[in-house]
């Protein structure tokens, strides 16, 4: 028996066979049940013990070695059909998808949400109110009389519909009357933050007849203006992203807070392009003051022991400013080619 | 309120320059916004050209020679009126020159050196006339700066006056701040009292019927005065500020209104009667004022009158036919103290924006009344010469007297900073507060009669502050306190945001953008879609944002047509804002737009966007805010914003959730260029808060046994609610039936038309063991029989 012989026959043979069917009729005619490797193993048992022991062992080392070749030439031959077979799914990858654009989220509801964020964390909740106000909310309580030249300061739409009072509903002109609102539904200490839509009649480059503004009113014992100084700076130095922030807080006037003031953050020019921070421009940013008695009172809050501050920033305007954009018009136009260019993808936002 | 520098310092000493006095002024809370200053002009010299020629190679162009008094230049000059002799102003090579904003290079023009430039107004920013150079008509020597030789050097002040500080509507009043600041010392007011009162006026006064809109008149009668030009420092005075000097008479009346803020008026006393009556105007009564406008008056305007006309309305505006001109020989001048709440009503209802106006509804200085007599009797009788009457009055000036109790520590508190009482008091006593009596904690505060904005201690307060600086005041972030994060964590408003936030991903996670659009809807989007009337904007800016909207939907439907116009096919945005359902009631809504236009591509070929597309999302975006759209009663929306037969609407009980569909091809008329839209209304605040603010909420028990499939075709009655079907099946053994999906539906002739044939796959999984056939045959029996009975259904397999 020439188990050398026997390698070389079936080596070729696998060799040869090109389709997993003749590889299987090799297996077969070597080591299926009346295979030559199998009748070699079977007629072991005429033969001597010592012959058996020599022999029995090269026989099971060809079998295993035979059983190796055709399992890596079965491997072989899988891997060949399917390559040809993929051949005929070949797609012309450079066919151009249509034309598409990215979907993101309004610059507004970005700023939105990082100014609640930021004095989230300095600890004011969210308050709401109606963009349909009362003469009383969005005037009068907030020590704006009627016929008071601080009315003109304001272009104010009117809605035809009368308040129970007889005078003509109006869409709020600021966030104030939340102030109003809150103070008159829950007792101090009180801490909010009111964003929304406010309304003036006015169009052009840097006014939109409705635009966005954030309220904040904080009231306790003993909230002070230096209080209101720090918590505006803060907030301006988070929603910025600037640390070195030159500010400059200057007496203003506002009916219902006393004092007044607004706050300027220094610009530069730095090639043609706008950069907060630093330099001797003044950009005005918002509004504030401490909160006049007059309005307290008016919403029965005992002035003896408590105080506190309020202030308005329009959210369009920092918007703008943080992103370089210029023209508020373009904010509600729903163009989305500029929402596109100055919204935020989901991991932005 | 714009003045100029020379004119502040009328009544301020000061050492200080114009910047030094701008930074002064805001600080003070009279904010500058704009300083015009033309100091650095004084590089630009008087210069003459000596001598020119025709250049060679440029028909337009000269070649001049130039005289600056030091030396000579060479300057192409392309204006038309170049000539011999011409005295103008010039530019040497390296200067900036502001209206073109280049710096000067010498160089060659047309083969030609240039070596600097002859100027014109525009190139100097003075105004926009570039027709020829500059040609001064004074002899100045060469040499003379710009700034002495064009009158640059008086710089203008603009500054920014809040409605609380009447008393700054005069220079002298903003003098008196800034003397405060420390800036420099308040003059005293140059000017004689006339000792000799001649004779009595022959003109009396009546105050009746005025409805207490006047309280005190003062006037004098100027006999055989001389009205004609102003002098020449008081015409200069006005024309600095861009005013037109008219004559000596009305100048004086402008120069001291702006100069103590003070209005006063001047009538031409032959042309009114010998009887004035400050009485309210009859019923459309009428009037031509200065302004050359004729007004029609009403019941509740006060009118200065003589017996026959009314001659001026009270505090705004003159009369044309009794104002003075060149020839007026006699004057009868008023001061007078309005109301400054009947001015505001009349000239708001009347629409007159008038400098008088302006200051009287801001109040005036009460004790001023009789020094701007003095100064207008003096300044007409110094220009104007004549005889000047004795006092005529009516009504009765009351002393302004406001007192308030302070206490120091009032400004601690408030402002977060301890300052010294004494402090305290020397601020107050700069700007002209008596202190009448103090301790070492509190004072009594009288205040000046020129500031009745201060009423109360918290006005003291910002009045030390002010001028104190508000530079100075300290800062510190009061943190936040657990209580403060506990509120956060439970407002309602909080949660909403979250989970708006959440949603608005969701919406982009799909390939739909956000846009915001105005809180407007047009007349047209108003009559379509039937929004309450109480929602009519009574002073809208145009028919296109007349009314408040009571959807987005149109608002979208524009949005889609504008962005259509820029090439998009396909059109996915969302807004999440305010409708508003009546002047009372507005709630927040997610409003999603759709608008698809047919596929063309033949590659890149996509499902049609239909009505169950559009179901699909709303479903994702339903799950987004932890609910289940199955759990929903479906029915089919009323709306007639949407196509009546693909439309739905979702509700939890009498709550809607949600409204989607297609939009009404009535509605879609309007926009004819859109094709297949879409819309969806999810009215989120219908929803428990804390449902939809929850982070999460998927509860899936996850069972490892086997699970097994059964498919189920039924034939319902056509309008069977699918809904409901599902919940049933899935109500019939909640612990094996996992899943109920239904894949298809078959509506057809064959079926007869009252039916449908539904199928739907039905998962079966226990979570505690692998089921055996006989347990799923007996759930499939129990389905089959059950689903039959309950809706009368036939078992189709």
């Amino acid at each position: 028996m020439d188990i050398k012989k026997v390698l070389n026959e079936v080596t070729k043979e696998i060799e040869q066979s090109s389709s997993q069917q003749e590889l299987q009729n090799v297996k077969v005619a070597y080591l299926g049940k009346k295979g030559k490797i199998t009748e070699l193993l079977k007629s072991l048992k005429d033969l001597s013990l010592e012959e058996k022991k020599s022999s029995g062992s090269k026989l099971n080392l060809l079998r295993i070695e035979v059983d190796n070749l055709i399992k890596n030439k079965f491997n072989d031959l899988k891997i060949e059909e399917i390559n040809s077979k993929l051949k005929n799914e070949y797609l012309d990858i450079s066919f151009p998808p249509p034309n598409s654009i990215a979907s993101k989220a309004h610059p507004i509801s970005k700023t939105f949400d990082e100014v609640i964020t930021i004095f989230g964390s300095m600890g004011y909740s969210v308050a709401e109110g109606p963009d349909i106000e009362t003469d009383f909310f969005n005037f009068s309580a907030l020590n704006i009389p009627e016929n008071h030249p601080a009315r003109e300061m304001q272009d104010t739409f009117y809605i035809d519909d009368k308040d129970k009072e007889g005078k003509s509903y109006v869409l709020r002109t600021h966030t104030s009357p939340v102030q109003i609102r809150t103070l008159l539904n829950q007792k101090p200490p009180v801490k909010i933050i009111a964003p929304g839509r406010t309304y003036r009649c006015d169009s052009d480059s840097t006014h939109s007849p409705m635009f966005h503004q954030v309220e904040g009113l904080f009231i306790n014992e003993n909230a002070n203006m230096g209080d209101l100084k720090g918590t505006l700076i803060e907030f301006c130095k988070q929603f910025f992203n600037v640390q070195n922030l030159k500010v400059r807080f200057r007496p203003s006037y506002f009916p219902f807070t006393e004092p007044s003031a607004e706050m300027d953050i220094a610009y530069e020019i730095v090639n043609n392009k706008i950069q907060l921070g630093q330099g001797d421009r003044w950009l005005e940013i918002l509004g504030c003051g401490m909160v006049n008695p007059i309005v307290l009172e008016n919403c029965n809050v005992d002035t003896n022991t408590y105080q506190g501050f309020a202030f308005g920033v329009g959210l369009d305007r920092i918007t703008m400013l943080k992103y370089g954009l210029t023209d508020i018009r373009s904010f509600f136009s729903g163009n989305l080619n500029w929402i596109a260019s100055n919204g935020f993808t989901i991991g932005e936002f | 309120m714009k003045f100029s520098y020379s004119w502040l310092c009328d009544h301020l000493e000061t050492d200080k320059n114009a910047n030094e006095i701008g930074e002064a002024l805001t600080n003070l809370g009279l904010e500058l916004e704009s300083l015009t200053d033309y100091s650095e002009y004084s590089k630009f010299v008087v210069a003459t050209i000596k001598d020119f020629r025709k250049h060679p190679n440029a028909d337009r162009l000269n070649i001049c020679k130039v005289d600056d008094g030091t030396n000579t230049y060479q300057v192409i000059c392309g204006a038309n009126n170049v000539k011999k002799g011409l005295k103008g102003i010039f530019a040497k090579d390296g200067m900036y020159i502001p209206g073109t904003q280049i710096n000067l290079k010498k160089g060659k023009i047309r083969g030609e050196i240039s070596e600097g430039m002859l100027l014109s107004e525009r190139e100097l920013n003075l105004s926009d006339d570039h027709e020829g150079i500059i040609e001064l008509l004074d002899d100045f020597e060469n040499g003379t700066s710009a700034v002495e030789a064009l009158k640059l050097n008086d710089p203008i002040f603009e500054i920014g006056i809040t409605p609380n500080r009447g008393d700054c509507l005069g220079v002298r009043g903003v003098a008196r701040d800034l003397s405060a600041k420390g800036v420099g010392k308040l003059k005293p007011l140059n000017f004689k009292k006339i000792n000799q009162l001649e004779f009595a006026s022959p003109i009396i006064w009546n105050i009746n019927n005025d409805d207490n809109s006047c309280e005190y008149v003062v006037s004098r009668y100027f006999k055989n005065v001389n009205n004609s030009k102003s002098p020449e420092w008081l015409q200069k005075k006005l024309i600095s500020l861009g005013l037109r000097p008219i004559n000596a008479l009305v100048d004086i009346t402008n120069y001291i209104t702006i100069d103590l803020g003070r209005p006063l008026h001047v009538f031409d006393a032959d042309k009114i009667g010998k009887k004035l009556d400050m009485r309210l105007a009859n019923a459309k009564e009428r009037i031509l004022a200065l302004d050359n406008k004729e007004y029609t008056l009403d019941k509740n305007t006060t009118v200065i009158a003589d017996g026959n006309n009314a001659l001026a309305i009270a505090g705004i505006i003159g009369g044309d036919l009794s104002g003075c001109t060149d020839d007026t020989k006699n004057v009868f001048l008023e001061v007078a103290l309005f109301n400054p709440n009947s001015v505001a009503q009349t000239g708001r209802s009347l629409g007159i924006n008038s400098d008088a106006r302006y200051r009287f509804e801001r109040g005036l200085d009460k004790n001023m009344v009789i020094e701007g007599l003095e100064y207008a009797s003096y300044l007409i009788n110094k220009i104007c010469g004549g005889l000047v009457s004795k006092n005529i009055e009516a009504g009765k000036l009351e002393n302004f007297e406001h007192k308030i109790n302070y206490n120091f520590d009032y400004f601690n508190k408030t402002i977060g900073l301890e300052l010294d009482p004494q402090k305290q008091i020397k601020i107050l006593k700069d700007l002209k507060f008596q202190i009448n009596k103090s301790n070492e904690k509190e004072c009594e505060v009288l205040v000046p009669s020129w500031r009745n904005d201060v009423k109360n201690k918290i006005d003291i307060v910002e009045e030390i502050i002010r001028i104190y600086g508000y530079e100075n005041i300290k800062q510190s972030v009061p943190s936040a306190t657990i209580d403060e994060i506990d509120k956060i964590d439970n407002s309602s408003s909080n949660k909403k945001f979250k989970s708006i936030k959440k949603l608005k991903k969701t919406l982009i996670s799909n390939g739909i953008s956000e846009v915001i659009t105005f809180s407007f809807h047009s007349i047209r989007a108003q009559e379509i879609l039937k929004g309450d009337k109480s929602l009519k904007i009574s002073n809208a800016i145009s028919d296109d944002q007349s009314y408040m909207r009571n959807s987005m939907i149109f608002n979208h439907l524009e949005s889609a047509e504008l962005n259509f116009k820029k090439g998009f096919k396909n059109i996915q945005l969302f807004e999440i804002g305010p409708i508003y359902n009546s002047s009372q009631s507005q709630e927040n809504i997610l409003s999603l737009l759709i608008s698809t236009e047919e596929n063309t591509n033949s590659i890149y070929k996509s499902e049609e966007f239909n009505f169950y597309s559009l179901t699909e999302l709303t479903s994702i975006l339903i799950s987004s805010l932890n609910f289940d759209i199955k759990q929903f009663n479906i029915l089919r929306s009323t709306s007639n914003t949407y196509h009546p037969g693909q439309s739905a609407e979702l509700f939890m009980g009498k709550k809607l959730i949600a409204r989607y569909g297609k939009v009404h091809p009535l509605i879609m008329e309007e926009f004819p260029k859109l094709k297949n839209c879409y819309a969806i209304e999810l009215f989120f605040e219908n929803l428990p808060i804390d449902s939809i603010s929850r982070a999460n909420n998927i509860n899936i028990l996850d069972s490892q046994f086997q699970f097994s499939e059964k498919d189920f075709s039924f034939l319902f009655e056509k309008e069977q609610n699918l809904y409901e079907v599902q919940r049933y099946v899935k109500g019939l053994d909640k612990n094996l039936i996992k899943n109920v999906e239904f894949f298809d539906l078959y509506v057809a002739k064959d079926l007869g038309d009252d039916s449908k044939s539904v199928t739907f796959r039905v998962t079966i999984q226990s979570k505690e063991k692998t089921l055996e056939e006989k347990d799923l045959e007996q759930l499939h029996k129990n389905i089959l029989e059950k689903v039959s009975n309950k809706f009368k259904a036939k078992i189709r397999s």
